[in-house]
């Protein structure tokens, strides 16, 4: 359980995290969206203790994490991909991290045999590419055998069995139980992993849902169809997780079918259609216009640069 | 897993276990300890060697045979900045103290160990530099015994004051958080600072300047105190000062600044 009450930080005259109030629970993958610089990580290094909030605080597990007498086994965190002296080599870096608990060497040997890098823990990390050291960050992340994760853009530079991995892992780890906390600024990735929803931009919460609100709310996957003949297209579209409401006379919004599904069962029955719209909001739309204000780097349009 | 009972704790003897283990898992550790022991012994063999015994006199015989030294005082700096500035420059930090969030003892455990290793290697690289060095000046005018008043205090005395140096060079390394701004700053402090200041006509100056940390590291290793110099006591007094506000400082930058 992480909770972040009123969360504040200034660098100087610039505001990065703004009054940010959010709890994130245990058993639920909790996806942190933003577009970049939205403050994610600073939130995120603000929960671990690196940054002091400037105003607020967080806990983890009812205290602030540097009050636990294990802070590996309370939270593990994936922060920046290098966190890592690049002269060492996995097994020594781990080893380096569970002295310090007093973790024992087969755990080491563990973590490195669930993140595939088994092969590779005895060359030095220099080396590694770029998803060879996620997977170390999130080895790391394993390594106290923590009730909540934190992980700060684990798919940045996995390929694409590396995305699905860590999908499975953050999954059965919120299935065992644990607290998972993940960032991320893509909806599309978040869509697929997490359940519950903390979007922010430009350091402000902007939503705190559940990726089903989300999805709902934003009109995805919903077909808009106008008929004369409303009555008898719904009872023919009656089906186990179809949902059809009526805006207006004559004008229907109906949520699990397609367009094609619709169109055909209506010709089936001669009912006649003047309108049948897919609904064209994706995530990806919908998370942008969420966030269309707060983005700190969007394309300039053409002829504005000098 | 929440609710068992976890045996794993953050004790400060697991986070100075953790620092050792760092420090001995870097290649620039071996080089640069291997390198201060065999220049320290190389110099002062090979001076030793090439003396014809007609010197100008008055060169102190300890001072004379650790010459080498002042590649330690480089190569131990250097040791000492890796240990904390180096953690920055490569994000290391970050996960140190995710590890150990109450921050000072990661700091403590890595004096303790750059000091653990640095006062036992000079010590006995002074040990075994002496008396190789004294086979080449038996009919000189730097001819000394062990036993000679002050000769086993200076060497003793020098390792002590070398690794004085390397902590207060750790704790620049912290306190700036860059290799190279750090660096700077201990070459500027021990080389650089007191030559300037000793071209001020100030009486005073000059006292001050017996305490900077390469006067003092000359007085702790002389047999013999000069008449300009520190007594061997009060430089090291001053050494261990140097370092413990070095130390201090760092503490506060590590305390309260981001990471």
């Amino acid at each position: 359980m992480i909770t972040a009450q009123h969360l504040t930080k200034r660098y100087g005259d610039r505001t990065v995290v703004t009054d940010l109030t959010f709890t994130v629970r245990p058993g639920t993958v909790t996806g942190f969206l933003g577009p970049n610089g939205a403050g994610k990580s600073t939130t995120m290094r603000m929960i671990l203790g690196l940054d002091t909030p400037t105003r607020g605080h967080a806990t983890v597990g009812g205290r602030a994490y540097a009050d636990h007498p294990a802070p590996l086994t309370e939270v593990g965190a994936l922060l920046e991909a290098r966190s890592v002296h690049p002269g060492r080599t996995a097994h020594q870096h781990l080893r380096a991290l569970a002295h310090t608990h007093g973790i024992p060497r087969t755990r080491v040997d563990h973590v490195l045999g669930i993140t595939g890098l088994t092969d590779v823990a005895h060359r030095r990390v220099k080396g590694f590419s770029l998803g060879m050291g996620q997977r170390l960050g999130i080895a790391a992340a394993l390594l106290g055998d923590p009730a909540t994760v934190v992980l700060d853009e684990p798919v940045n530079g996995l390929d694409p069995e590396g995305v699905l991995w860590i999908r499975t892992l953050l999954k059965s780890l919120a299935a065992e139980g644990r607290t998972v906390l993940v960032s991320s600024h893509l909806m599309s990735e978040m869509a697929l992993t997490a359940d519950h929803l903390v979007i922010i931009g430009r350091g402000r919460l902007l939503a705190d849902t559940t990726v089903t609100d989300f999805v709902r709310d934003c009109g995805a996957g919903t077909v808009t169809v106008v008929t004369p003949d409303a009555t008898a297209l719904v009872r023919h579209l009656s089906a186990p997780g179809v949902t059809v409401t009526a805006d207006a006379p004559g004008r229907l919004t109906v949520r699990g079918t397609d367009a094609e599904h619709i169109g055909r069962t209506a010709a089936a029955h001669a009912i006649p259609l003047f309108e049948l719209t897919p609904g064209t909001a994706s995530l990806e739309e919908a998370f942008m216009d969420l966030t269309r204000d707060s983005v700190d780097y969007s394309a300039a349009p053409e002829g504005a640069a000098a | 897993m929440t609710t068992a009972v976890q045996p794993y704790r953050v004790t400060p003897a697991r986070v100075l276990r953790s620092e050792w283990h760092k420090l001995w898992t870097l290649r620039s550790t071996w080089i640069t300890l291997v390198a201060t022991g065999a220049l320290t012994v190389g110099m002062g063999v090979g001076i030793s060697a090439a003396y014809d015994g007609t010197g100008e006199g008055g060169l102190d015989p300890v001072m004379f045979v650790l010459l080498g030294t002042q590649f330690a005082t480089v190569n131990l700096a250097v040791l000492g900045v890796l240990a904390t500035a180096g953690e920055y420059s490569t994000g290391q930090i970050r996960a140190t103290l995710t590890a150990v969030p109450r921050r000072l003892p990661v700091l403590w455990s890595k004096a303790a160990v750059l000091a653990a290793v640095a006062f036992p290697l000079c010590l006995w690289t002074n040990l075994l530099t002496f008396p190789l060095a004294q086979a080449f000046l038996s009919d000189t005018d730097q001819s000394a015994a062990l036993g000679d008043p002050g000769v086993l205090r200076g060497l003793v005395g020098n390792a002590a004051a070398l690794t004085l140096l390397a902590v207060m060079a750790l704790g620049l390394g912290a306190v700036t958080r860059s290799v190279p701004v750090s660096l700077g700053v201990y070459i500027g402090l021990v080389m650089i600072v007191p030559e300037l200041l000793r071209m001020l006509p100030y009486a005073v100056v000059d006292d001050a300047v017996r305490y900077f940390p390469a006067q003092a590291l000359e007085s702790a290793t002389a047999a013999r105190t000069g008449p300009e110099a520190a007594s061997p006591t009060a430089a090291l007094l001053a050494l261990a000062l140097w370092a413990a506000v070095s130390l201090a400082a760092a503490a506060t930058t590590l305390r309260r600044r981001d990471v």
